[in-house]
């Protein structure tokens, strides 16, 4: 494919894109509620288009299809069980939305703080946040330069992909807050789904079919599609890869945040069904790609090279591809631009007001929309590291984040939970990850995706026994069945 | 009930998306094994979320 036609491709994105989002400026952005919320009244309908565009992006048509490529089925398994996870949305999902509206939160850690009536369990959570989804944003930008650089055999080089992906992110955030995000992941996520699943039926019939494609796989490759399959997925790593990444949905900020955000709790039920609609067919459709570049390309360098392999060779139309590539851009930039406004969120609410900052509403705003391209810069360095294996990257950030989830549950499920509960499970949990990380990732066997939720787990429910919990009523809400 | 019925169902689900692919039929080496099973567990997984989540209300609190 040339480069031609990749720069051509980027640049009807970057128009469209930015008509949508200068089209998505209804109402008036002028608090923090109407700029990062969209006021609490977004719709089913895009609000799960936006959330599949959010959650599935660079890592799923590249490192899912690189990860299949490497270690077969149960990289569809691993896929699968995150995808079960998101359930939790039907169990968190109403509780968040109540206490949101009932106190007024604008982010995730600001719960927790009000909750356990402690600015510090806000602090911690939101730092936690901000440690771990810089290198997660990271992995996004990653895909987009693996994908650009692979497309053009180096015609776009690594780093001009990945300056694209950030200019686009912080001015996508710019423009209208959250409506614009909305509004281009939408844009986004329908042109991916349309795009990809046609790659894949076109592929697999150029391959001879879906049957004969996997008897294929079955004569020359057996053990791609059984498990433990190659090795890369021996039980211990399976379930370190899915533990943190099945309560995505609540530890991840920057969609947990999203359960604030609809009109009513039947646009929650729309935006679920829909999301885990689009999300099956993502999934699936990313794992055949994977299992076609093994067919078509069985020995490429590296894995995360299926996806793009597949898109520049003869097998797929040089249109289609293009399409392809720019819809998987366009969802890199849409996961990333998400993960900003929910930092600046974060950072002005939960850690410069809690600090002494000012309390004022559009002061806060001033300060969330500052730190926006300070985050980007940073993202764009660690990615600049180019590091291999994008997935294993990406789940190192969950495996942080999870550490938040003994006190989510808690804060709704366990009134005798504590303050010092849930600062210990989360300080505690982080410097547990992070010692695993800087010390080879292993012990006993079990690596820092099994071990921190438990970690974390025990030190929330201990301290919160040893602990005397909070005098007087909780905040409303929290405890109440729904 | 159903809320509480779907739900325990996913646990379920879950459970099986690791115990029946590393214990059962890992050794199958065609789709119709784990390829296949897993693509079953999510369809599951959406029929069950839109049974959990049947009750919600445009106004419920």
């Amino acid at each position: 494919m040339t480069t031609a036609y990749v720069l051509a491709g980027i640049a009807c994105y970057i128009v469209a894109s930015l008509c949508v989002a200068w089209l998505s400026r209804s109402g008036t952005s002028a608090t923090m509620s109407q700029y990062f919320l969209g006021d609490r009244a977004m719709g089913g309908v895009v609000s799960a288009l936006s959330y599949s565009a959010t959650t599935y992006s660079a890592f799923m048509m590249v490192g899912l299809a690189g990860l299949t490529y490497k270690g077969g089925v149960g990289a569809l398994g691993f896929e699968i069980v995150y995808f079960a996870g998101v359930s939790l949305v039907a169990v968190f999902g109403p509780r968040f939305w109540a206490v949101g509206r009932a106190h007024g939160y604008i982010t995730p850690s600001e719960m927790l703080g009000h909750r356990y009536g402690s600015r510090w369990v806000a602090i911690a959570a939101a730092l936690t946040s901000l440690v771990f989804l810089i290198p997660y944003s990271a992995v996004q930008l990653s895909g987009v330069g693996y994908l650009l650089s692979g497309m053009t055999d180096g015609g776009i080089s690594f780093g001009a992909g990945i300056m694209v992906a950030t200019a686009l992110a912080i001015v996508f955030s710019y423009i209208a807050g959250i409506r614009s995000v909305m509004w281009t992941d939408s844009l986004q996520a329908l042109m991916m789904i349309t795009a990809s699943l046609l790659v894949a039926v076109l592929v697999v019939e150029r391959l001879g079919g879906f049957a004969a494609m996997f008897a294929h796989i079955t004569e020359t490759r057996p053990e791609m599609l059984q498990v433990p399959g190659p090795g890369l997925f021996s039980f211990p790593t399976f379930l370190g890869l899915t533990l943190p990444w099945f309560f995505f949905s609540i530890s991840n900020p920057q969609v947990s945040q999203r359960l604030f955000m609809p009109a009513s709790l039947v646009q929650m039920r729309k935006m679920l069904l829909l999301f885990l609609c689009f999300g099956l067919v993502y999934t699936v459709v990313s794992v055949v790609w994977g299992f076609s570049a093994l067919v078509a390309f069985p020995e490429l360098e590296r894995p995360d090279l299926a996806t793009s392999s597949l898109l520049a060779s003869e097998l797929v139309p040089p249109v289609l591809g293009v399409i392809v590539m720019v819809g998987i851009l366009a969802a890199a930039v849409s996961t990333i631009d998400s993960i900003l406004l929910t930092l600046g969120a974060i950072f002005a609410r939960d850690v410069y007001a809690n600090l002494g900052g000012s309390r004022q509403d559009a002061h806060q705003l001033r300060i969330g929309k500052l730190v926006i391209p300070v985050i980007c810069g940073l993202a764009m360095i660690f990615a600049s590291l180019e590091l291999s294996m994008i997935a294993i990257l990406s789940v190192a950030a969950s495996a942080g984040l999870v550490v938040v989830v003994p006190s989510i549950i808690g804060a709704f499920f366990w009134r005798r939970a504590t303050a010092a509960g849930a600062l210990a499970s989360i300080c505690g949990g982080v410097i547990f990850v992070l010692w695993m990380y800087l010390s080879g990732n292993a012990l006993w066997g079990l690596n820092a995706g099994v071990l921190g939720l438990p970690v974390a787990s025990v030190l929330f429910v201990a301290v919160s026994l040893l602990t005397r919990p909070q005098s007087g009523p909780l905040p409303e809400g929290f405890l109440r069945a729904r | 009930m159903l809320r509480k019925s779907a739900l325990g169902l996913m646990a379920v689900v879950i459970v099986a998306c690791y115990a029946v692919p590393f214990l059962w039929i890992g050794d199958t080496p065609r789709w119709t094994g784990s390829f296949l099973f897993w693509c079953l567990a999510g369809v599951a997984v959406i029929v069950l979320n839109a049974a959990a989540m049947a009750g919600f209300r445009e106004d419920k609190q």
